[in-house]
């Protein structure tokens, strides 16, 4: 019971995130560029939680914002599920509980997100490769994660050990030692 | 313990105040300008009482003026002031009750030979890579896939997909769209392709390698292609760039349309 209230928290956040993203960071850009709040989200859902919970939300947000926004199908759902997958990988290796490891895991997960999402785009959608350009705009968005990343870890960091106590209870091998 | 707390919301109160003088200055076209500005705001006020003070000095006969005049007309001025700033705002709510009449009319008169449906922007792609929005007419409203949008400027983009009452449109700037294109002073054909490099920017590809392409040059869709009809105003020419390769030469077209401002727009379907 408790789980699924969780669930229903986590779809309000992805809700919110959405109309973040969709009005309030559409203007509130560094040079023209919006941060991804969505790699952040799944990234963080995806170590709270676990490995299929990760992923499951990845590529259904994916999925839902192909379907809304997006110009063909797959190509968000690919990306977040693979984030959802590797942040599994990030909690196994590395320690939540320091602002600089999920700082530099939010760096790898927006470079491999945007990667992934353009070369993508690249093969569905034949465009032009501009490796400066996209490595310019790829900088300023991971930046601007960062900069998010520190004004709301202290919020991230409650409301995911709280999906962490449902998810793995008993599990959290940090417990024991 | 506490210190720590402390110094932790100190240090996301610092980190937000810093994220928003980035997206302030970042955004700001001419920097100096804003920093022109603020200097003044300080500076200003200290001079105006320094000016004022050095008048009534040198014995200024208004400082004598006598108060109870001045109280009244004081009173008649604010009331007839908040008369004006009620009338401002009735004229204010008009004025832009009439700019949007006349926007759709300016576009209807305009591309009076196709016929048209109005539209919203409603939503705009959330990703830095892609430049797709979303319109508030869909397939109730007769639209269907390939159909193209203009606005008053010029060319929008095409209809990629549709619902009963959305349609998401693919816009020219967008990385993946290309657009057969005619430079109107020569009838040179080019092609038209979005690019990363500048937001409402072309990068116009295949231009001529002789001296037929020049800064200014209007750019007009070609009618190739089967989406675009011909004629319709996309942008000028706003630099060549020449590369070691001819061929590889490019030129840099400046939309007719400010998609950053862009909110209303026509749908032809009688293409």
């Amino acid at each position: 019971m408790k789980k699924f209230i969780m669930n229903i928290f986590i779809i309000l956040a992805a809700f919110i995130i959405y109309f973040l993203q969709a009005n309030f960071f559409n203007w509130f850009t560094i040079s023209g560029i919006m941060p991804s709040l969505f790699v952040i989200f799944i990234l963080f859902i995806g170590l709270f939680s676990n490995r299929i919970t990760g992923v499951v939300y990845g590529v259904v947000i994916g999925g839902i914002l192909d379907l809304v926004i997006g110009t063909q199908i797959g190509i968000n759902a690919v990306g977040l599920g693979i984030i959802g997958f590797l942040a599994a990988t990030f909690d196994k290796n590395f320690s939540k509980d320091s602002r600089a490891t999920i700082m530099f895991m939010v760096l790898g997960a927006t470079f491999i997100y945007e990667i992934i999402v353009y070369i993508l785009n690249y093969i569905v959608f034949s465009t032009n490769i501009e490796i400066i350009n996209f490595v310019r705009i790829l900088a300023i968005e991971i930046i601007y994660n960062l900069i998010l990343v520190i004004i709301l870890y202290p919020l991230m960091q409650k409301f995911g050990y709280a999906i962490e106590n449902e998810y793995k209870g008993n599990k959290i091998l940090t417990r024991y030692f | 313990m506490y210190k720590n707390k402390k110094a932790e919301i100190a240090g996301i109160v610092i980190t937000i105040v810093i994220l928003i003088l980035i997206v302030i200055f970042s955004n700001t076209d001419s920097e100096i300008s804003f920093l022109d500005n603020a200097a003044s705001k300080l500076v200003m006020p200290v001079q105006n009482g320094l000016t004022y003070l050095k008048n009534k000095i040198s014995g200024n006969s208004t400082f004598f003026t006598d108060i109870n005049n001045l109280k009244q007309e004081n009173e008649e001025l604010s009331k007839r002031n908040s008369e004006l700033e009620q009338s401002l705002r009735e004229l204010e709510s008009i004025k832009s009750e009439n700019e949007t009449l006349k926007e759709y009319l300016g576009l209807t008169e305009k591309y009076g030979e196709y016929s048209t449906v109005p539209a919203y922007i409603i939503n705009k792609d959330i990703s830095n890579y892609s430049k797709t929005v979303v319109i508030n007419v869909g397939s109730d409203d007769g639209i269907k896939e390939n159909m193209t949008v203009i606005a008053d400027q010029g060319l929008v983009g095409h209809v990629i997909s549709v619902t009963s009452d959305t349609a998401k449109v693919r816009t020219i700037i967008d990385t993946s769209s290309s657009v057969s294109c005619l430079l109107s002073t020569t009838d040179e054909s080019i092609v038209c392709k979005g690019t990363l490099e500048e937001e409402s920017a072309l990068k116009a590809m295949y231009i001529p390698d002789d001296d037929g392409i020049i800064q200014g040059d209007s750019v007009e869709t070609s009618g190739l292609g089967g989406i675009y009809p011909k004629g319709i105003h996309v942008g000028s020419i706003k630099r060549v760039v020449n590369t070691q390769n001819a061929t590889d030469r490019y030129a840099i077209v400046e939309t007719a349309v400010d998609f950053d401002k862009l909110d209303t727009v026509l749908v032809i379907t009688n293409q």
